[in-house]
């Protein structure tokens, strides 16, 4: 009954074919068709699974379609098989549903780009990579997706790759997650290997019985695991790809930070959160992680002027929430930060593109202002996903699961106060950088010139977008208690029992967030001229340079790795590693040489060559 | 002979009278597509009963044949193969100034002499194919009289092949005079019951496998292969490179299958020798090699050298090692040469076989130029060709084998096999040449021919697909069984 599975991506990738061998000699209408119909009817289609799944539930909630047997070698035979479940089903719900928007939107977007169907081919190659991720069944085809990801995001944040800053950004983002990705595959050999399969289930289901909690390899596994993830996820302390990862369009933008990439890292722990369980002290140092870089992406993001790069850091700060929920083994609360999120960060980014678009590829804030009465659309769309993700009570989605996650922090056995401290800071930082992009993009004085205002291609997918991150919270409980339903899904954090004092953390919740809107407003509205000038004095402007540079992580990493890694490799360039290295292509072409000369290209020789070949193998049969 | 045992023939039957056929309506009338229309619908003919017989019990016919699943898949192959060569001779000789008629009558033969030794059981059948094979060879490869190389190609082949054939034919009379027999089930009862070595068998033995040495093109009886393979048309040099090949390497595998070749250990060493020495020239005389076609015979070399080590594993895998690896061979080689002939139609006197002509291919022909890279991945081992799962499975029957010494010089040789197949990759990439023609000037777009184009998309296709999806074929290996018991 859910045989059409491997249809979901599928559509993509063969649109991402048809657009990459015919792309170039088609129609630019024929381009964006096939680039938004592949992921329209790739969406279509998880609804109607969905609906198929909820209404009839498979036994054990999932259903597994194998498509065929790569190859089989001894033990190993990996398949080409999906896996539904309710975490895959909602996870794909996602991918599709905003990806579809985000390709609707893209048609405006990049009406006049050269590069049309090309962008639409990578995009089309990210959807179904990422689809192909969370829908394995194993971990070899999840490592497929896993590195196809990587590749797309590469390609498209490089897009406009006649500007060579354009390329750095590109290549910093492989190189970082890369980093990340090599942790994940020894951890992906290290469970092929002692637990015997590359099947998520059963490899779940053999940690559970081989390992015991705190095992030194379920610890092993799980930071290895955890490695990957922070690294596609933009965590500390390999979140300094994401910021520059504004170089792509920024459609790209919205796909990375929304549906795609970025949530990877999310999905893999909550995927693989059975060897977390098994190494208390991993999932430890996921929340610390969690917590750490929500702090420090919302201390980056005060200062941005760019009003991408405000939101690549809200984002890292976002996931630091849901690597906090995971942490406390709140997995639920996790995927419907997750939910919410890519439905308020899609459209933000979305109304910020086409903010820039209007005023004619222009990124500043402080060049923009005022915009609220010229671009009213985006105005009220920007600032439906800005309460979401200030998380404003009540008429917001983002309310329901952060606060989810922050009550769970408190009183998950994992959790503590500590940690609900952080998420609470974090949630007065959000509300104030959140709010300065709001005032001073939408109010005071306007500094732009508008030159031409968005079309309906990409209005249509903000409205759409700005619905559902105000209501999603709604389906807060069918969400949670479908999610309940994954096969070996264990609910550590605390049920939904009553706990003393939960009014008293909501309270201050909504403090929080509504503190942070009033210093905004205060900051940068009321008092916007001593805000200025604070940041021309010493201490203020050391303050802002340090938020504006993301920490000096960058100066940091470049300190600690780049230029020794620099020094050194210019040191060792004359030594003798590198005569190895000469040595062997000086032995090979050598022996080209000589070999060479043999094929002299005359018969008398070739024919004398056959008859000496044939005395010496005469020669070794009778002698031997 | 029943009528029976003619049904089970029929395939063969079918590729013998096609070059008749073909000759009748040269006689009624010259016409290239007749003779093209005749050639694909025989071979058509013959790969379906081919098919049809997959499912009958395997039948031994007189002495000489044996028509069991092993045949016929090796049929299977050898007529597909012949089917896109004569596709692709089509659209070659069509752009070229000779009779093109003829080619296809000897195509035809060749290709019935290569599938009667797939067959064969016996000396005499296994020596009739084989010259029925050669012998159309040395026409089809100078069949460019006009072409200096080609003639040139031609002679050599012949002379070469002649005296290998000297060396088969006398190993066969060394031993036939000192046992005998000269079937191969009777060889093999023989060596089984005999205690000792006879140094007169042996002598014959070695004599033989020069031959097949030679046919093989493998150290060091490869000499001619990069001449002959240069001056050959293009789709004839695919021919040669794969059918003349694989029906060798068939009969091999029928030939010591009958006898244990560890019971017979110097033979074995010296074939062990033969696939090192073959692996390691093959892939370092194509390091600074300027000529595709040269490429594609050294690489040729090393990859019979890759086939010989599964060979020596022995057993089962073996069989169905060699013969992944061989579908996998014809089907990039068949593209390789393919794409240097829809190249060469541009050129009346030459092939555009220097790599300086492939150079900037992806800005001018993208999907000739994606075809190649396709097949130079595969030949390289590349994951998700049919090249990759072929290497695997060659590997893991050599380590079943506990053949370790020559898994690991395979190993080691493909790293120098990567350097050169991805030096025609990066040319391709590279910018195009500077253009001698005027700025502004209007050059025409030069069309591939329709067919051989849909002969190399199916090729690339079916390389990826079997590269991806192996199991159905590797399900048809698993059946493969030899002998009629």
């Amino acid at each position: 009954m859910l045989n059409e599975l491997w249809l979901i991506p599928a559509l993509p990738l063969a649109g991402f074919l048809a657009l990459a061998f015919l792309g170039a000699r088609m129609p630019r209408g024929l381009a964006g068709f096939i680039g938004v119909g592949s992921v329209g009817l790739s969406a279509a289609l998880t609804i109607l699974i969905g609906l198929r799944f909820l209404g009839a539930p498979p036994p054990d909630n999932s259903y597994t379609q194998v498509l065929w047997t790569w190859f089989e070698v001894g033990k190993l035979s990996p398949q080409i098989a999906f896996c539904l479940d309710p975490l895959s089903l909602v996870m794909t719900f996602i991918v599709t549903g905003v990806g579809f928007l985000i390709h609707v939107y893209s048609l405006e977007y990049m009406r006049d780009d050269p590069g049309y169907a090309r962008f639409f081919a990578y995009m089309n190659l990210f959807v179904s990579s990422m689809l192909i991720l969370v829908l394995a069944d194993n971990l070899l085809l999840l490592y497929l997706g896993w590195e196809g990801v990587g590749l797309c995001s590469y390609l498209l944040i490089g897009f406009w790759y006649s500007d060579p800053a354009n390329c750095r950004a590109a290549s910093k983002a492989f190189i970082v997650t890369r980093v990340g990705d090599t942790a994940m595959a020894i951890g992906l050999f290290l469970l092929a290997t002692h637990l015997g399969s590359l099947n998520i289930h059963t490899v779940m289901e053999q940690a559970q019985v081989q390992w015991a909690v705190g095992a030194p390899l379920a610890v092993a596994a799980a930071a290895l695991l955890l490695g990957g993830a922070v690294g596609k996820s933009g965590q500390l302390p390999l979140q300094v790809w994401l910021p520059d990862a504004m170089a792509g369009p920024t459609p790209v933008s919205a796909l990375i930070h929304a549906a795609t990439m970025v949530t990877a890292g999310v999905y893999l722990i909550a995927r693989t959160h059975v060897i977390f369980e098994l190494a208390p002290s991993v999932q430890g140092l996921v929340a610390a992680v969690g917590a750490l870089t929500l702090l420090i992406a919302g201390i980056s993001a005060l200062a941005q002027r760019d009003i991408k790069r405000i939101l690549a850091y809200s984002t890292i700060s976002q996931i630091g929430y849901m690597f906090l929920a995971l942490g406390v083994g709140a997995w639920s609360a996790a995927i419907f930060h997750f939910f919410t999120h890519a439905f308020f960060k899609a459209l933000l980014f979305m109304a910020a593109g086409a903010i820039i678009v209007s005023l004619h590829h222009e990124q500043d804030i402080f060049k923009m202002g005022g915009l609220r009465k010229q671009l009213p659309a985006v105005f009220w769309t920007f600032l439906a996903g800005a309460l979401s993700l200030v998380a404003f009570p009540f008429i917001s989605s983002g309310f329901y699961s952060k606060d989810e996650i922050l009550m769970l922090a408190w009183y998950s056995p994992q959790g503590g106060w500590h940690l609900w401290l952080a998420g609470l800071t974090g949630a007065v930082l959000t509300s104030v950088y959140t709010f300065r992009a709001v005032f001073i993009v939408f109010f005071g004085e306007s500094n732009g010139h508008v030159t031409s205002k968005p079309g309906s291609m990409m209005t249509v997918p903000l409205w759409i977008l700005a619905g559902l991150a105000t209501l999603a919270g709604l389906v807060q409980t069918p969400i949670t208690h479908l999610l309940e339903r994954t096969p070996l899904w264990s609910e550590t954090a605390g049920e939904q029992t009553a706990h003393t004092g939960e009014l008293g953390l909501q309270v201050a919740a909504i403090a929080a967030g509504l503190l942070g809107i009033y210093i905004a407003w205060s900051r940068f509205v009321v008092h916007r001229d001593s805000t200025r000038e604070w940041t021309e004095t010493a201490a203020g402007a050391k303050l802002c340079a340090l938020s504006a540079s993301g920490c000096g992580f960058d100066w940091l990493y470049d300190m600690l790795f780049v230029r020794p890694f620099i020094t050194a490799a210019n040191f060792c360039k004359k030594d003798f590693t590198g005569a190895i290295d000469t040595a062997i292509v000086s032995v090979n072409m050598g022996l080209n040489y000589a070999l060479h000369a043999s094929q002299s290209g005359r018969i008398r020789w070739y024919a004398t060559a056959m008859a000496i070949g044939a005395a010496i193998t005469l020669a070794i049969v009778i002698l031997l | 002979m029943s009528s029976f045992d003619l049904y089970t023939l029929s395939p063969l039957i079918v590729l013998c009278s096609a070059p008749v056929l073909v000759m009748l309506a040269i006689a009624v009338r010259r016409s290239h597509e007749t003779s093209v229309a005749i050639t694909l619908a025989s071979l058509g003919l013959a790969f379906v009963l081919v098919r049809q017989l997959g499912a009958e019990a395997p039948r031994q016919i007189t002495p000489l044949i044996v028509i069991d699943r092993f045949a016929l898949f090796y049929m299977a192959l050898i007529i597909a193969a012949a089917f896109v060569v004569a596709v692709q001779g089509y659209g070659y000789l069509k752009r070229r100034h000779v009779q093109p008629d003829e080619f296809y009558i000897l195509l035809l033969i060749a290709t019935a002499g290569a599938a009667a030794m797939a067959a064969s059981t016996h000396f005499a059948s296994f020596y009739l194919g084989l010259e029925c094979l050669s012998v159309s060879l040395y026409v089809m490869i100078g069949y460019l009289r006009e072409s200096p190389r080609s003639a040139e190609a031609g002679l050599k082949y012949l002379i070469l092949a002649a005296a290998s054939a000297a060396f088969l034919l006398f190993g066969m009379a060394l031993v036939y005079a000192q046992l005998g027999i000269l079937d191969f089930a009777g060889l093999a009862h023989a060596k089984a019951t005999q205690t000792g070595s006879d140094m007169i068998v042996v002598l014959g033995f070695v004599m033989m496998l020069v031959a097949v040495g030679f046919k093989l093109s493998v150290v060091p009886f490869h000499m001619w292969t990069p001449d002959v393979y240069e001056g050959a048309p293009a789709p004839v040099t695919g021919f040669v490179a794969t059918v003349s090949k694989a029906s060798v390497f068939a009969l091999l595998l029928r030939y010591f299958s009958a006898m244990d070749p560890h019971l017979y250990r110097p033979v074995y060493v010296a074939v062990a020798l033969t696939a090192v020495l073959s692996m390691l020239a093959g892939n370092l005389l194509a390091l600074r090699q300027d000529n595709v076609k040269r490429i594609l015979a050294y690489s040729s070399i090393a990859h019979l050298g890759y086939v010989l080590v599964a060979y020596l594993a022995g057993g089962p895998a073996a069989i169905q090692a060699v013969s992944y690896y061989l579908v996998a061979y014809f089907v990039t080689t068949l593209g390789a040469f393919g794409v240097v002939g829809t190249l060469s139609t541009r050129g009346e006197h030459r092939e555009m076989d220097s790599i300086d002509d492939y150079r900037g291919l992806f800005w001018t022909r993208p999907w000739l130029a994606t075809a190649f890279t396709v097949m130079l991945l595969s030949l390289a081992g590349i994951p998700l060709t049919a090249g990759f799962i072929a290497k695997f499975s060659v590997m893991s029957a050599g380590v079943g084998a506990d053949l370790a010494r020559l898994v690991i010089v395979l190993a080691l040789t493909s790293i120098i096999g990567l350097f050169y197949y991805l030096r025609i990759v990066a040319v391709m990439c590279a910018r195009p040449a500077q253009s001698t023609a005027p700025v502004g000037a209007y050059v025409p777009e030069e069309k591939a021919s329709r067919s051989g184009a849909l002969v190399l998309f199916a090729l690339t296709v079916t390389l990826v697909w079997i590269g991806v999806f192996p199991a159905p074929l590797i399900g048809i290996l698993k059946t493969l069984t030899l002998g009629a018991h």
